[in-house]
């Protein structure tokens, strides 16, 4: 009884709070052939979250089955460019089982000669 | 023959949200190897059970499916049912009846049901296959000309050389006749020991050339072999479409009779008979 007096149990909670980013994925996913999340699953989850943001991108690649991207980044490159770069940067990073996300900056550089006044 | 005779078992359902985890657990439970996708009321594709064991449980079965199935009338033929299922290559059909689906016709079944009509030796179809062919033309009143192919004396090359030789000369002798036969147009099949029966769509012109080369003595295997053939002609047939295909089938087989008559009267080679 008396032991039972002076047991006690407690608990440490830490909580961390940050802003959700709506979708939580960045520019880009890409989805390994036998990952356990789809592409037709994450094309569903970005379009509940962001409609009309993202387009996924079917693959004919060995780990690689698609791509989804925000729609941002197919404004600016082509498709088979995109494609081309993520299967070859991708290639010896991914596991087939596997899904990456990415993200995507495009820096422009302009430089013009102009005539002076 | 037709195709809706190979459906096995009830249509089983899933939607395309679910795991595949679900998946495996529903076929399990149901015995069976294949559920139809249905998203909203429209078939979506095709979930197998080697879809199944290909993909992580957790996926959704949109991700995992076959999409876009094949779907077929359930009164089309079991050998074009195979057809589109090697065109398309693919191992299973959805038999649509209307609007309702009628069941899930799978390749394996197609070859067994085939292999039962086809002819060990020369790998042509048997009997029912031309009758199904004919009564459905008929049906349609598409003339066709029926040829009912007799090997000549053919006995007697068993008896002077032994059956496998004789064997030896049928197959060559067959896939003579296949050679000629196109895809589009010809039936053949093997009725009997040394008789063949095609159905031909073609135009009369060629009929009359493939059944002059037939007729012709041909060497095969270094034997001298010829053939009667007996032509009931869908275009001048005056009760063509009254005529059930049985004795249509009968009297091609005695004009095939009074061709060899004819023929060994003439030259000792049989040749052509045709009533008209």
């Amino acid at each position: 009884m008396s032991d039972r007096n002076l047991y006690s149990r407690k608990a440490t909670l830490d909580l961390k709070i940050s802003e959700f980013e709506v979708p939580p994925m960045l520019d880009l996913l890409i989805i390994g052939r036998k990952a356990p999340i789809g592409p037709e699953a994450a094309r569903r989850m970005a379009e509940a979250l962001s409609p009309e943001q993202f387009t996924l991108l079917r693959m004919d690649h060995p780990k690689i089955e698609a791509v989804l991207v925000r729609n941002s980044v197919l404004r600016m490159l082509e498709h088979d460019l995109l494609t081309n770069i993520i299967s070859e940067e991708a290639e010896n990073l991914l596991l087939e089982t596997m899904v990456l996300r990415a993200e995507l900056k495009v820096t422009v550089s302009v430089r013009r000669e102009v005539n002076l006044r | 023959m037709k195709v809706d005779e190979l459906i096995s078992g009830p249509v089983h359902t899933i939607s395309p949200e679910k795991s595949v985890f679900h998946a495996a657990e529903l076929m399990d439970g149901q015995g069976t190897d294949t559920l139809v996708v249905v998203d909203h009321g429209v078939v979506a594709g095709i979930l197998t059970s080697r879809d199944v064991r290909s993909s992580h449980p957790n996926r959704i079965v949109a991700d995992a499916m076959t999409p876009d199935p094949v779907t077929v009338s359930p009164d089309i033929f079991i050998w074009d049912a195979l057809k589109i299922m090697d065109r398309h290559r693919i191992g299973r059909l959805l038999i649509q009846d209307g609007n309702t689906l009628a069941g899930v016709v799978t390749r394996e079944a197609v070859r067994i049901k085939l292999s039962e009509l086809m002819d060990p030796l020369t790998g042509l179809y048997r009997e029912p296959y031309i009758r199904a062919i004919g009564e459905a033309l008929l049906e349609k009143e598409q003339p066709f000309h029926l040829l009912f192919v007799d090997l000549n004396d053919f006995r007697e090359v068993n008896k002077r050389y032994g059956h496998p030789f004789g064997n030896d000369v049928i197959l060559a002798f067959a896939r003579r006749l296949a050679k000629w036969a196109k895809e589009t147009r010809d039936f053949l099949y093997r009725y009997g020991g040394d008789e063949f029966v095609m159905i031909s769509t073609a135009e009369e012109e060629t009929v009359d050339r493939f059944i002059r080369t037939i007729s012709r003595p041909l060497d095969i295997n270094r034997v001298t072999v010829s053939a009667a053939v007996g032509h009931v002609n869908g275009l001048k047939e005056p009760r063509f479409f009254s005529m059930p295909f049985r004795e249509m089938l009968a009297k091609a087989s005695l004009l095939s009779t009074c061709a060899k008559a004819d023929g060994e009267e003439e030259s000792g080679n049989a040749g052509v008979f045709s009533p008209v």
